[in-house]
């Protein structure tokens, strides 16, 4: 019974910092692009709905983040973490425009070519996707391990 | 397996820092990249070309080297015919330092009036199509581009003949005096020779005349020509065929009938 109880705190200990971790990790990330977007926000300005985009991207991803976060120790974890580097990949495909951004400001039409940071964004994203599904085979692999013994 | 997933994570890690850190502060340092456009100036070319010239100061102010600043001015008629296409290339501006460059476009008006000789008595409007590209930190590719018309003035616009009166009588000769007005609305002074051949009936040559006129540019002229003509040739109706000839263009003969 005692024992029962000591495992039943642990757990609620363990989801404890596990939720403090989330949150340090979703301020941190924030706090990050709170920062930055100072410094891109004459910029952004320029650009109707840049500011939307970016917004909605944070907010999933922080939202992924902090899920993957919770469900560490579960398969789900990295599923959620590959759930992140394809959104990453997508979003950015799709509000880069295949990479060519183009506005107009009062008879004047900007086009800025962001095709080569793009490319190198997904395959950094296609890298992070890599890395969680090695993740998740590592993770089975200790799993049926554990089992095994 | 797990060293290798780390290695991955912080390779991932330390590339994404890498790329967010670059392409803000190159997007961030294009807000102290100046350019300052002149006044335009006309002139003539060496090959007898209308000149324009635009000054631009580029001041790179910010972290990166610009590379590739490139501008180029497209004028083309209402029908989308291209007059004069002309670039400015720069291929780099180092951080820290100022660039004067003159954009050059020359327009030859001979090749304009093969189009139309509307061109030289008749105001328009001319297309313009201005397309600036840079590429920021020498790896951003950023293009700017805009249209706008611009009026293009005559330089004989209303060209006239007017009523012939003949004086001087000497017995075999008489003086025909034709006035002249034209409108210089041009953005050059203009120097044009103007020769005036007589036509009387139909085809028959019975005298000519040549003057040359000094125009500033916006400025009416009102003169008039001299022409010697035989008494027994003076005719009711015919033509006069009138030559311009000045440092831009040559044009001829542009047929004014009388009577």
């Amino acid at each position: 019974m005692a024992e029962e109880k000591r495992d039943s705190n642990d757990r609620l200990q363990e989801f404890a910092l596990k939720i403090l971790k989330a949150t340090i990790k979703g301020v941190v990330f924030c706090g990050i692009y709170f920062v930055l977007s100072m410094f891109l926000a004459p910029v952004l300005e320029a650009v109707p709905n840049a500011l939307q985009m970016i917004e909605i991207f944070v907010v999933v991803y922080v939202f992924l983040m902090i899920v993957g976060e919770l469900t560490k120790g579960s398969i789900f974890h990295h599923f959620f973490n590959a759930a992140k580097a394809l959104f990453s990949i997508l979003y950015l495909a799709f509000c880069l425009n295949g990479g060519i951004v183009g506005t107009t400001v009062q008879n004047v039409s900007l086009i800025v070519d962001l095709r080569l940071f793009l490319v190198v964004a997904m395959l950094l994203g296609l890298l992070g996707l890599a890395k969680s599904v090695l993740q998740a085979i590592n993770f089975l692999n200790e799993k049926t391990e554990h089992v095994r013994f | 397996m797990k060293i290798l997933i780390r290695m991955i994570g912080i390779a991932t890690t330390l590339f994404w820092i890498f790329l967010i850190v670059f392409f803000i502060s190159a997007v961030y340092s294009a807000k102290d990249i100046d350019f300052d456009f002149g006044v335009p100036q006309v002139g003539l070319s060496p090959d007898n070309k209308i000149l324009f010239s635009l000054p631009i100061t580029i001041g790179n102010k910010g972290y990166y080297d610009i590379g590739s600043f490139n501008v180029t001015t497209e004028i083309s008629d209402q029908e989308g015919f291209m007059i004069t296409r002309a670039s400015t290339f720069i291929p780099v501006i180092e951080k820290g330092r100022q660039i004067v460059a003159t954009h050059k476009d020359t327009i030859d008006i001979n090749a304009l009036l093969q189009k139309s000789q509307d061109y030289l008595f008749n105001d328009a409007e001319l297309e313009v199509h201005e397309t600036v590209g840079i590429k920021l930190a020498d790896v951003i590719p950023v293009q700017a581009s805009t249209n706008f018309t611009l009026p293009w003035g005559a330089p004989l616009y209303n060209f006239t003949l007017g009523r012939t009166e003949y004086s001087r009588f000497n017995g075999t000769y008489v003086t025909a005096t034709v006035p002249t007005y034209f409108e210089n609305h041009a953005s050059f002074d203009l120097a044009v020779i103007i020769r005036v051949y007589m036509y009387a009936g139909t085809n028959i040559l019975v005298g000519e005349g040549q003057t040359t006129v000094e125009t500033p540019q916006n400025t009416p002229y009102h003169g008039q020509m001299e022409l010697d003509i035989p008494v027994d040739a003076i005719a009711e109706s015919g033509h006069f065929e009138v030559y311009f000839s000045t440092a831009f263009f040559d044009f001829g003969p542009l047929v004014i009938p009388y009577g």
